[in-house]
């Protein structure tokens, strides 16, 4: 059969992508040989209105809006970002609690990333479990926040809820049922054919290419390359409350789902260790003063590093809010991927990558 | 968080000399305007296994200015430096407008914030 280029988009709309992203690939028959992208259809300009529209004590709960799957982690970063300008240090009771919402964060957003695997690969019906065992996150969520996304939870200086008794019995309740559950996803992403040999060597990341194309959070773990920010910052203490890097070596789908999948029951892990182990103290410190000098501070977001930038003058208004998010910087490693890969296999390997356009167009 | 500062015309070969691969991520450029006319661009990088070893090199730089490029030493770096042709108006040799404003836009949102 002979050679024949085509040009194939994928995005802004489509079927297994409902997030306005394009990218065109160049075929050459199945094969991609060309991919070019468009990450800017809908940019909101938060950075912006953070720095002329809102003070800083109220740009937590901007950012927060930026993505509805990280809600938590954007205004943790910002908020600790702020925290570390300010007089004062918050107890360790908050940053316990602080750490029990991003991890409930990961695990919902993990879930949905593996629904909408399975959604690609023809699952339907794994698809809708995985999306309905997912609710047992969210209702813990919005019994923790009052909402279920977009939670104003986090607040300088502190949190603005504590756990009674009673919550505290059914988030280990609920956790310990969605354990059950992704014990039983693992086997089935490990044996049905549909999730398993299919995805294995599938947009595969090599280690060398992660390397080099800077790769983060899940996809750069699947790959072999050792990086999470869990284990790489100190502004929570995520070494006492059992965290475990969970690695993989082969950097395709397949991987990518394991990661995942093994991120949840160490996230489950660490929710409980939390709340067994919940040291007394103030929810709220009062900090004194107004954000004075430059602060970077980054954390683990369900799709990997997140970084926020802030610099202050000492006055209400910041002079600098920069945001840098995970799926941003991760698109030069996603057309690594693509290039070489065969057109029909596209569409799984971008839900694979859970990529978040909502934080992209920040 | 540790500052280097360089210059326009050394800033490349800085970070070339700097920049081991599987040492050092390269996290972002940042843009924060000193003034109406100067921005201080940066260069933003985290040491892998390591606890909050943060380097960021940084230049001042006027509008007119053209930033050297640090695509062939670090390719994902494309991204950054097109974000901040469309956000600061400020070019950088080899990324195109149009990341998220139109190319042929005038606007540069971010050019006059914080001053």
């Amino acid at each position: 059969m002979g050679k024949k280029t085509i040009n194939i988009p994928l995005g802004s709309q489509h079927i297994s992508l409902l997030e306005p992203v394009k990218f065109r690939f160049e075929c050459e028959n199945e094969k991609i040989i060309k991919v070019d992208s468009d990450v800017g259809f809908v940019h909101r300009g938060i950075e912006k209105a953070c720095t002329t529209k809102f003070k800083y004590d109220t740009v937590g709960y901007v950012v927060a809006r930026i993505c509805g799957l990280c809600a938590i982690t954007h205004s943790l970063c910002y908020t600790t970002a702020v925290e570390n300008l300010l007089e004062g240090e918050v107890s360790q009771k908050v940053k316990y609690l602080r750490i029990l919402l991003v991890e409930l964060d990961r695990i919902h957003s993990h879930m949905l990333c593996l629904s909408h695997v399975c959604e690609n690969a023809g699952f339907e019906a794994m698809f809708m479990q995985i999306m309905g065992d997912r609710e047992y996150i969210m209702d813990l969520q919005e019994k923790i926040t009052g909402n279920r996304i977009q939670f104003d939870y986090i607040s300088i200086g502190g949190v603005n809820r504590d756990l009674s008794s009673e919550l505290i019995k059914d988030i280990k309740k609920n956790l310990d049922i969605v354990k059950s559950k992704v014990d039983e996803y693992i086997d089935e992403f490990t044996n049905n054919w549909s999730l398993s040999l299919k995805f294995q060597g599938i947009g595969a990341l090599s280690l060398e290419e992660a390397y080099s194309f800077n790769a983060i959070g899940p996809l750069a773990r699947a790959a072999g390359l050792a990086t999470d920010v869990r284990s790489e910052s100190n502004y929570l203490p995520y070494d006492e409350v059992g965290y475990k890097m969970q690695m993989a070596s082969d950097g395709d789908i397949y991987s990518r789902n394991m990661v995942r999948l093994n991120e949840i029951l160490n996230s489950i892990q660490m929710c409980h260790n939390i709340v067994d182990g919940l040291p007394e103290g103030e929810i709220h410190t009062k900090l004194k003063g107004k954000p004075n000098g430059e602060s970077l501070v980054r954390l683990e977001a369900p799709r990997g590093e997140l970084m926020y930038y802030i610099k202050g003058d000492g006055k209400s208004m910041l002079n600098r809010v920069r945001i840098k998010t995970p799926t941003f910087a991760s698109i030069p490693a996603f057309m690594e991927v693509f290039q070489g890969s065969n057109y029909a296999d596209a569409p799984a390997i971008l839900a694979s990558f859970d990529p978040c356009i909502s934080c992209t167009a920040k | 968080m540790k500052k280097i500062e360089s210059t326009i015309e050394t800033i490349v070969k800085d970070i070339e000399k700097f920049y081991v691969e599987k040492t050092w991520s390269f996290l972002t450029l940042n843009g924060v305007k000193l003034d109406a006319e100067t921005t201080e661009i940066q260069w933003i990088f985290s040491k892998y296994a390591a606890m909050d070893e943060v380097v960021i090199f940084y230049i001042e730089v006027t509008q007119e200015q053209i930033i050297p490029s640090i695509v062939e030493l670090i390719p994902s770096a494309i991204i950054s430096q097109r974000e901040i042709v469309d956000m600061f108006g400020i070019a950088v040799d080899g990324s195109s407008k149009g990341l998220y404003l139109d190319e042929d836009s005038e606007q540069m949102p971010l050019s006059n914030c914080g001053i």
